[in-house]
């Protein structure tokens, strides 16, 4: 294997919250937002990186601090061999010109008052290029590089000299590709480049991208969250959960074959356009994705992952388990509350046993047995007098999970996969022992 | 087979702009039948919202339905003006656009609801959601015991703040009765804790929950036709997955019929029975879900299929659709099929306005090409300019 043109180890970006002087006068914590937490992966020559995920999980983030667009909160990032954080002004320059991005909106990301022509020409510009226009001016130079990277991407280097708004979304696309091409860079960031695009347009912007890359040899890192759109263009595929990436794989591998529980479920979500989809009904994963101030211990995805590991010596089929851990989430985030149960089952206070039985009824989403269904019953008489962290603690002590006390590793193999259920992340880190830390839901 | 539930005909909106008169929906025609999910798909800017919102009766100034027919199947409402309004009423079935405005703005909830991309804004955000189901709930039960008094409180309830902000409601006008009733349909629609979250605002709900709780909000007047405008365009798809597996689930328990909007086509497949396909104000081409997607005759219709890539077969190259949408400004809009430009099977038969054709009683489209095979000798010549 060649090497890489764009090697990510660990890169970590957190935001900070209540971080301001007022704060600290007020004496409020610093609150970090983990969006991107130690990630690592290499991008080849000419390849086509994509990076999926659902929204807020930390792809665009990426793509940004690895372009040194933000600043990294840790780990490292080479290009060429070259560590992006620790380049001085003149290097940074070079990286500046070899690295370009591609923003989602086209209709933000274009300077409603310049002409397409001066926006393509910006980056020239900026960089003061070119150092030797020949026999044309500079000026000139530029604008004939401009008409000929219009004409690149598909639109008429007549319409030089018009603005932003007399385009559609698919030419402000296109605009903005053209732009990004301008200083003939290595490597382009495409973050979302087609997700604002109707089907028709998007398709036109994706067969460009396809041919600029085998034209001019360019690399790709692909942000996307449309799974249909990264099959068709990747080569390689990363796929991102809560800050994290769960899996990466060659696509076809990765498409045919998913390792992740959560890739699998994102993949069985996507609706096809095909008859054979009529009526299907999907395993949805059940609640939201957890707050990335707060996320779970150990594996990320625990809280809605349908293969969650039960403890070893804990005989329970998977549909009771996911259920008893979903009560479990819902007593961490709040959900339970008994005075409801009461005011349902007995206004009086008296009928603990109708207590038990509509507390089961509301939290408890599948047929329990055995003692897995004693245990459970009196987590929820603890419930009676509003003890819920007696709930909790016998919850716990008798459906602790592997998955919420460690935290899987992506092992180092082609096909890495961050889940206890594979042999490739066996190497964990030991996390701290949960004390249930809260695993806010959605806000 | 049961009539219809709803019956569309020649259905026509324009809205009267500074720039011209812009034909946002021409001579729309489709049915949907009792308890299935019709579809419409189609791009942005193709006339899907505008339709929808024309079938209920919700479109504002500077628009304005222009022609046709919304045959509603109600049997009561058709019983109460025969006698008054002969023209609006065939059967079973009424007008709607022909009815009393009194009498229409009262079928907004029990008859026909909607729900929207953005719930956020469809919800005001300075009250509880609760409290706006419940408002929605009150409704529906005070004209239920008084049908015209209280028909002017119930404008547009549920149908966007627009609407919504116009009026607050207040704690006094929400009985406690409607407030349990709230907690039900919050818990029928999957909401966690329904009793403590109907105590919270908007903002506090995530946008998958937003979406549910805008839904248990249409679902108070327990409507025959709930128009879903976009419904999970803004969700991730594992969330989308849920909301989905919800709407059918709510279809197939309260047996009412959806209109599904949606540019996704694999939204349509998975949820839908029947579709139209819009293009340009019109639907150019409408059948069950099969024929479309399998034998589909219209070349927009083609083209957007061939537009998607599949996700379970990367290997093809994509074919798009060169152009764009076009402008449906009136004074712009060719006196040929509007596709014509774009269509790679131009003809000049095409340079005149295209009837429907019905092709076995259930498939439509709006193309020669129901009637002829294509020819080159009588191709049209196009300039063919990427994305122009
Ligand atoms: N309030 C309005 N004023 C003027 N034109 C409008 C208005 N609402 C919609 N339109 C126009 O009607 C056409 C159809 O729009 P719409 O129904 O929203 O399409 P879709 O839902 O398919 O994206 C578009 O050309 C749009 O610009
Ligand atoms: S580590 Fe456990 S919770 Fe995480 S994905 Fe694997 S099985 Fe699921
Ligand atoms: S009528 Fe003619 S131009 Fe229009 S879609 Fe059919 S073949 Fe194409
Ligand atoms: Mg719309």
């Amino acid at each position: 294997m060649t090497d890489p043109l764009l090697s990510v180890r660990d890169l970590q970006k957190y935001y900070y919250e209540q971080d301001t002087f007022v704060d600290t006068l007020l004496g409020r914590e610093r609150q970090s937002v983990k969006a991107v937490d130690g990630i690592s992966f290499d991008i080849e020559p000419g390849e086509t990186l994509g990076l999926v995920g659902e929204s807020g999980c930390g792809k665009s983030t990426t793509g940004e601090t690895l372009l040194r667009l933000r600043e990294a909160t840790g780990g490292a990032v080479e290009f060429d061999g070259e560590n992006v954080f620790e380049m001085g002004s003149d290097e940074l320059k070079a990286f500046r010109k070899d690295a370009q991005i591609v923003f989602q909106d086209p209709f933000s990301s274009l300077d409603p008052r310049m002409t397409i022509g001066d926006i393509i020409a910006e980056p020239l510009r900026i960089h003061d290029m070119p150092t030797d226009p020949g026999d044309k001016s500079k000026r000139e130079w530029r604008r004939d590089k401009a008409s000929e990277l219009l004409e690149r991407v598909g639109l008429s280097a007549t319409q030089l000299d018009r603005y932003p708004h007399e385009f559609s979304g698919g030419q402000r696309q296109r605009i903005g590709v053209a732009r990004a091409l301008a200083l003939e860079p290595e490597f382009i960031v495409l973050d979302e480049p087609v997700s604002a695009l109707d089907v028709s347009v998007q398709a036109q912007v994706l067969n460009l991208l396809d041919d600029l890359q085998t034209e001019l040899g360019l690399t790709y890192l692909f942000i996307a969250h449309d799974l249909s759109v990264v099959r068709h263009i990747c080569d390689r595929v990363a796929v991102m959960y809560l800050g994290n990436i769960v899996e990466l794989g060659p696509t076809d591998e990765l498409f045919e074959s998913p390792k992740h529980p959560y890739t699998e479920a994102l993949l069985e979500s996507v609706p096809r356009p095909s008859t054979r989809e009529q009526g299907r009904r999907v395993d949805a994963l059940s609640g939201d994705v957890p707050s990335p101030r707060n996320p779970p211990s150990g594996c990320r995805f625990r809280t809605r992952c349908p293969k969650v590991i039960p403890p070893d010596d804990l005989d329970i089929d998977q549909e009771a388990y996911r259920a008893v851990m979903d009560l479990r989430d819902a007593l961490v985030v709040g959900d339970v509350n008994p005075d409801h149960i009461w005011e349902t089952a007995d206004p009086e206070r008296v009928d603990e046993e109708a207590f038990i039985e509509e507390a089961r009824a509301r939290h408890v989403d599948a047929e329990l047995r055995g003692d897995v269904a004693s245990v459970v019953d009196t987590a929820l008489g603890h419930l009676v007098d509003g003890d819920v962290e007696q709930t909790q603690t016998v919850l716990r002590e008798t459906f602790e999970s592997p998955c919420e006390t460690r935290r899987p590793g992506v092992g180092d193999t082609t096909h890495p996969a961050a889940c206890h259920l594979y042999e490739g992340s066996d190497e964990v880190e030991v996390i701290e022992t949960t004390a249930d830390a809260p695993v806010s839901a959605d806000d | 087979m049961a009539d219809p539930i709803l019956k569309i005909r020649d259905l026509s909106t324009s809205f009267f702009t500074e720039e011209g008169k812009v034909n946002a929906v021409d001579s729309v025609t489709f049915d949907v039948e009792d308890g299935e999910i019709f579809g419409i798909v189609g791009e942005s800017g193709s006339g899907k919202s505008v339709t929808a919102l024309s079938v209920i009766d919700l479109i504002d100034s500077p628009g304005r339905v222009t022609g046709g027919e919304v045959w509603y199947r109600n049997a009561d409402l058709a019983e109460e003006f025969r006698g008054s309004r002969p023209e609006a009423v065939d059967g079973d079935f009424v007008d709607v656009r022909r009815l009393p405005k009194g009498v229409r703005r009262s079928l907004r909830g029990p008859s026909f609801s909607m729900i929207f991309q953005d719930a956020m804004s469809s919800f005001n955000p300075s009250i509880t959601v609760g409290e706006q189901i419940a408002e929605a709930v009150e409704v529906q039960r005070r004209a239920r015991a008084n049908p015209r008094r209280t028909r002017s409180r119930t404008q547009g309830y549920g149908l966007g703040s627009a609407i919504l902000d116009t009026f607050l409601p207040n704690r006094d006008y929400v009985s406690n009765e409607s407030m349990d009733r709230a907690v039900e349909l919050l818990d029928q629609v999957g909401i966690p804790d329904p009793e403590d979250r109907a105590e919270e605002y908007p903002h506090q709900f995530s946008g998958g929950m937003l979406q549910r709780a805008m839904i248990a909000q249409a679902l108070a007047g327990e409507p025959d036709i709930l128009v879903a405008d976009e419904p999970t365009t803004a969700l991730d798809v594992t969330i989308q997955a849920q909301i989905l597996n919800l709407l059918r689930d709510l279809q197939e328990q309260e047996g009412m019929s959806i209109l599904m909007i949606t540019h996704n086509l694999g939204v349509i497949a998975r949820m839908c029975d029947r579709v139209g396909v819009m293009y340009a104000g019109e639907i150019v081409e409408r059948g069950p879900l099969g024929d479309i997607f399998e034998n589909p005759v219209h070349p927009y219709t083609q083209g957007l299929l061939g537009s998607v890539p599949d996700i379970d077969d990367p290997s093809d190259r994509l074919e798009p659709i060169t152009g764009n949408v076009p402008s449906l400004l009136e004074s712009e809009m060719p006196d040929a099929c509007y596709f014509a430009d774009r269509c790679p099977k131009a003809m000049t038969d095409c340079m005149t306005r295209i009837p429907e054709y019905d092709l076995d009683g259930r498939h439509s489209v709006r193309c020669v090409l129901a009637e002829r095979e294509y020819d080159e000798a009588d191709a049209l010549e196009q300039e063919v300019m990427a994305d122009d």
